[in-house]
């Protein structure tokens, strides 16, 4: 069987048939993609309307935990709950 | 003879009240009877309360009226009326926390632990108070209940999330009430309508019967309008309790006896750095409030910027698991305000927020450190007074910021290590703003000998609304 992938055009072929105007395509926000991708995983009923309040707040989370993990701690750190039974 | 002129409950302290409940001039159902009437003209306004519970309150008083006719001796807080955020569990209630979900939860069996020990104590609860959705919010604002108001200036928020708390208490409806405090829920709207409120130490208080929110950042406390109703209400509310999991097995270390014993002796210093906040408000009050202590020297609390960032992250995963199936099955009945943030808190990776429980276990060594050369630290309780209702953002060090998640930004690195504070207000034109006075771990007597000298020398005061 023959890949597709396997037939080439001659370079000057592809060249013309690329569209001369179009805007280069807009990349995904990855914040708005990674909520997308979490709420399927989690079973998170995240209506598209609100994906862009969501990513908001992911986004400002990230920047707190950026602040955190930049923090060198010693690897013998232990969290810090204490629970008491 | 029995005066049945009820005292004038719009400013009375609990002392007060209890004072002439147990003298005899005047009666527990009085008392009780005039809260009721100031809360039905004045309530619509302020939409402070969720719930009245008129009939227990008036059962209460008239059993406390007839053991004081008996002849028994009177409790300390006899006939004292009081209400409580909603997330407190009120037997034959369900317990909204805020929120639209939990009006179809069931009736609670039994009331909340404080609300026991205050009755105990003779307190008579009359009322559950509106709040920010689970407590996720710092402004006092609910798309279910609508906001509370600020009884200084009713187009202004009363921050939150104790938000009905504090309205209550200011507006004079009631001499205290109880909030609970993740972040700086008690403390923001004390500043914003100038009360006292005490946020106490990790685990001293017991949360059993409350709803919670951050299982290791809840804790629960008071606000009043008199440094000695705190400690009062403080007092009647210690001791451990196995119903609360965090609750520490401390012996109950009574404060109100302590409070005539002033400052002398005691290490005060300003919080700098992180702290130094350049608004014209937030400068004089804590200029104020260090002049009269004579704290003249800063002392840095390291990493405090960072600290916020781990209250932030810790608050935000916790919170989301809390409510994972509920956002699951009912997101549409959330605030959307808060259900995107709890969203959005469900997708944070759990390496950062491990990282974060770390951090935090790090900053508390390291600022534990800092009572080895003081007794107490001041710092800003809000950035700011009270901004308007509905207001998104406001401009703090040439820099705007979401109101919304910021005007807790001085209280969380307090919070997230369990540090008492009490937060005193400073009479301000035209509206207050309060400092918080943060002790050691257990040393809840330090912040409110300090909250106690300070009014009593007329620097921290809670202002009286004009239309009181």
């Amino acid at each position: 069987m023959r890949r597709k992938s396997a037939v080439r055009k001659p370079k000057a072929a592809r060249k013309t048939r690329r569209p001369a105007r179009r805007s280069p395509a807009k990349r995904p926000d990855p914040i708005v993609t990674l909520v997308a991708a979490g709420a399927k995983a989690l079973a998170l009923p995240i209506d598209p309307v609100w994906r862009e309040g969501v990513a908001f707040n992911l986004r400002l989370i990230l920047s707190h935990a950026t602040q955190v993990d930049e923090f060198p701690l010693p690897d013998e750190t232990e969290p810090a709950p204490v629970f008491r039974a | 003879m029995l005066e049945t002129v009820a005292p004038d409950l719009r400013w009375s302290t609990a002392a007060d009240i209890a004072a002439a409940v147990g003298a005899g001039r005047t009666s527990a159902v009085s008392v009780v009877e005039a809260a009721l009437a100031r809360i039905s003209a004045r309530d619509p306004v302020l939409n402070s309360f969720t719930a009245v519970t008129e009939r227990r309150a008036l059962m209460r008083a008239r059993a406390l009226d007839a053991a004081r006719a008996r002849g028994e001796p009177t409790p300390p807080l006899c006939g004292v009326p009081f209400a409580v955020k909603n997330l407190f569990d009120i037997a034959g209630m369900p317990t909204l926390a805020g929120s639209k979900i939990n009006r179809d939860a069931p009736a609670a069996k039994h009331d909340a632990t404080l609300i026991e020990r205050l009755e105990a104590a003779g307190a008579v609860l009359i009322g559950a108070l509106n709040m920010g959705e689970y407590a996720y919010d710092f402004t006092g604002e609910n798309v279910h209940d609508g906001p509370a108001r600020n009884p200084h200036d009713l187009s202004r928020m009363t921050g939150g999330s104790s938000s009905g708390s504090a309205a209550a208490v200011a507006g004079g409806l009631v001499p205290f009430a109880l909030g609970s405090d993740t972040n700086g829920s008690i403390r923001v709207p004390a500043s914003l309508c100038g009360l006292f409120g005490l946020k106490p130490t990790y685990g001293r208080l017991s949360r059993a019967g409350t709803f919670p929110f951050v299982a290791s950042l809840d804790h629960v406390g008071p606000l009043a309008r008199s440094a000695r109703d705190l400690a009062s209400v403080y007092d009647a509310m210690q001791g451990y309790d196995a119903r609360d999991s965090a609750c520490a097995d401390h012996a109950a270390e009574p404060v109100a006896a302590l409070l005539d014993r002033g400052t002398a002796g005691l290490r005060i210093a300003v919080a700098g750095g992180y702290f130094k906040c350049r608004t014209a408000e937030a400068v004089y009050a804590v200029d104020h409030v260090a002049a009269a202590l004579g704290a003249n020297r800063d002392i840095d609390i390291p990493q405090a910027e960072r600290a916020r960032s781990a209250a932030f992250i810790i608050t935000a995963s916790e919170g989301a698991s809390l409510h994972l199936d509920r956002l699951r099955a009912r997101a549409r009945d959330f605030d959307p305000a808060v259900r995107d943030r709890l969203l959005a808190g469900a997708l944070a990776p759990a390496s950062l927020v491990v990282k974060a429980q770390k951090f935090r276990r790090w900053y508390r060594s390291e600022v534990l450190k800092l009572f080895a050369e003081v007794d107490a630290i001041l710092a800003p309780a809000t950035p700011c007074t009270a901004p308007l209702i509905g207001q998104r953002t406001f401009t703090l060090n040439d820099v705007e910021l979401p109101v919304r998640a910021n005007l807790g930004l001085y209280t969380q690195p307090i919070s997230l290590i369990g540090l008492p504070v009490v937060a005193v207000p400073v009479p301000f034109a035209p509206l207050p703003i309060a400092v918080q006075i943060v002790a050691a771990p257990w040393r809840e007597d330090v912040a409110l000998r300090i909250a106690h000298a300070l009014e009593t020398k007329g620097v921290a005061a809670a202002m009286r609304p004009k239309e009181i």
